[in-house]
């Protein structure tokens, strides 16, 4: 590639990427500004549209004093024991689906998938209703329930396990090991690439839900982070310095996640997206 | 019955004759299977088959008496709320997969190249894609209120001010540029996996009968790019029909009703006016149209080995 070539292609990728990452960091330097602050240096555009004059921590300190606080824990123990569990469910059914031999397994195969495909949200209302006679509105067990079982997740594991050689579960079968060894102590430890996508999957899913929790836990005690945040936009005099400050707070953990765990997650992308 | 029973006995006699078997196998594979298979199949049945179920009985009771029919839909199809929800939904589709993927396959192609420092670009362009919408609905409504940014913005470049989502004909726009933020960057990332799989040879060879830049997008780029680019298109679509935060955390379907979005309608419907049949039928005609785009996507996962 030449010379040519390389300076506008570069200048749309930092175009892009500005405007990827601006809305961020503006929000981020608002949340560190006094509230009155925060629409003053706009217009004109100026360096102090990016640059506070003055720098508090009041916000952060309020918002951490206040209800987000403990969206924040909701938001982390959910989100932890639907990847724990989650990953347990999904890894047995493509266990099921890739090493066993059976009839029907193409069957069994294609209506779970299809059926985990129906996006959870078009179902969320009508399950919504299926909670709340299960008496499972404001609790834990009904925030975390509908992200345990993930087809994709499901997916990407059995195409995995699909890799793993059959001669392998025959030559530790010999050895004494029963299928529940072969699945704990052969195809999960080989497995880590696939696991790690998997849980990123079912991380994702939890972490950004937001119609669900919405429906299922209206107490403010068991609001998880995201729909806290949306509460701050819904008061009649939103304190913005506050509110930016639980935005961002609220996107930093997925993003580092996102960063420490790229390889996979794109990995996992080729997996359902291009491969045949 | 007796016969399938038969069957598995044969089976099972069969495999205790193969070499490998020993004491510790007394389970068919199939029992095993069904152990491993319980919990994802409770699951599905009560997170996904229940309620859709649930959705489809409810929607086909008319009445107190409780008896059938299709009152519901045919009511639903004669409430204009529900015509607006279904065009602003279409018109909203029609817009933003399109804009969506042509974004997403333009900087795909352009990060695809080895620019300097371009796994910085790729990854600054990637993270807004871990942002949870309800985030993202916040920090870009200010963005985008009348004050905010976005005019100051283009005030600076000497563009009138503009009102985004406080106008009925610019507020659908700007929730697609709103959800577009995240959106492209996570397609990009399945069209930027699929643009690795291309052999380079295939360009090599192009280049040496004197292929320009356009015909080798033309003619090597997209046919190879087709399978990830089916499969976004599809994945979109669906996402795309499912857009919920950013309405009912901005404008709550307004102003007047331009972006009222058929799960807000759904939402306001069934939970905010009680009206659990209306809700329902609008349940199953959405469960509906996806579950045919969702089809052809599970079709794209797992066929096409013939081709």
């Amino acid at each position: 590639m030449n010379r040519k070539q390389t300076v506008p292609l570069l200048v749309i990728a930092i175009g892009a990427a500005a405007a990827a990452m601006l809305p961020l960091i503006w929000a981020g330097i608002s949340a560190l500004r006094p509230s009155a602050e925060i629409f003053r240096y706009l217009s004109p555009l100026s360096i102090h549209t990016f640059v506070p004059t003055q720098v508090t921590f009041e916000n952060v300190i309020a918002l951490w004093n206040g209800p987000f606080a403990r969206a924040m824990l909701n938001s982390a123990v959910v989100t932890a024991i639907t990847v724990l569990l989650g990953l347990v469910i999904c890894s047995m059914a493509a266990f099921a689906l890739a090493a066993l031999n059976y009839r029907g397994r193409g069957v069994v195969f294609a209506a779970m998938i299809v059926s985990f495909l129906i996006p959870f949200d078009s179902i969320a209302v009508p399950l919504a209703q299926v909670f709340r006679d299960l008496n499972l509105q404001n609790s834990y067990a009904g925030l975390i329930l509908p992200g345990i079982g993930n087809g994709l997740a499901v997916f990407l594991l059995r195409q995995f396990f699909l890799g793993i050689p059959r001669e392998l579960a025959e030559a530790a079968m010999v050895d004494g090991l029963g299928w529940f060894g072969i699945f704990t102590r052969i195809y999960l430890p080989l497995s880590k690439p696939a696991l790690i996508g998997a849980g990123l999957i079912l991380f994702v899913f939890q972490w950004q839900a937001y119609l669900w929790p919405l429906l299922i836990a209206p107490d403010p005690d068991y609001h998880v982070a995201s729909v806290a945040i949306a509460s701050f936009a819904g008061q009649y005099d939103v304190d913005y310095g506050q509110m930016f400050g639980g935005a961002v707070f609220t996107a930093l953990l997925p993003m580092a996640v996102l960063l420490v765990f790229q390889r996979y997650f794109i990995a996992s992308f080729a997996t359902t997206g291009s491969k045949d | 019955m007796m016969t399938a029973l038969s069957t598995t006995r044969t089976t099972e006699a069969a495999s205790k004759a193969v070499p490998a078997p020993t004491p510790r196998r007394t389970l068919s594979e199939g029992m095993v299977a069904a152990i491993f298979l319980a919990p994802a199949v409770i699951a599905v049945l009560v997170l996904r088959i229940w309620p859709t179920g649930l959705a489809l009985w409810q929607s086909i009771h008319v009445g107190s008496a409780g008896t059938f029919g299709l009152a519901n839909y045919t009511f639903l199809f004669s409430d204009p709320s529900f015509h607006d929800a279904l065009s602003a939904t279409l018109l909203f589709a029609l817009i933003v997969n399109p804009f969506q993927i042509a974004c997403a396959l333009g900087l795909a192609l352009v990060l695809h190249r080895a620019l300097p420092a371009g796994a910085l670009w790729r990854t600054l362009i990637l993270l807004p894609v871990a942002v949870p919408q309800s985030v993202s609905a916040i920090i870009m409504g200010v963005v985008f209120r009348p004050d905010g940014p976005a005019n100051a913005l283009l005030a600076t470049i000497g563009l009138p001010a503009q009102g985004f989502l406080t106008t009925p004909d610019q507020a659908l726009y700007t929730i697609i540029l709103i959800v577009s933020w995240i959106g492209v960057g996570y397609w990009m990332t399945f069209l930027l996996a699929g643009l690795k799989e291309i052999p380079f040879a295939l360009y090599e060879a192009a280049v040496i009968d004197g292929a320009t830049a356009w015909q080798q997008f033309r003619y090597i780029t997209l046919p190879q790019l087709r399978r990830p680019l089916t499969f976004v298109l599809v994945a979109d679509t669906v996402a795309n029909f499912l857009v919920f935060a950013p309405v009912q955390i901005l404008t709550k379907g307004g102003p007047q009703g331009s972006t009222n979005l058929i799960m807000n309608d759904i939402y306001t419907r069934g939970f905010l006016s009680g009206d659990v049949r209306g809700a329902a039928a609008e349940t199953g005609i959405l469960v509906g149209i996806v579950v045919i785009v969702v089809a052809i996507q599970f079709r794209m996962m797992t066929g096409g080995k013939s081709e």
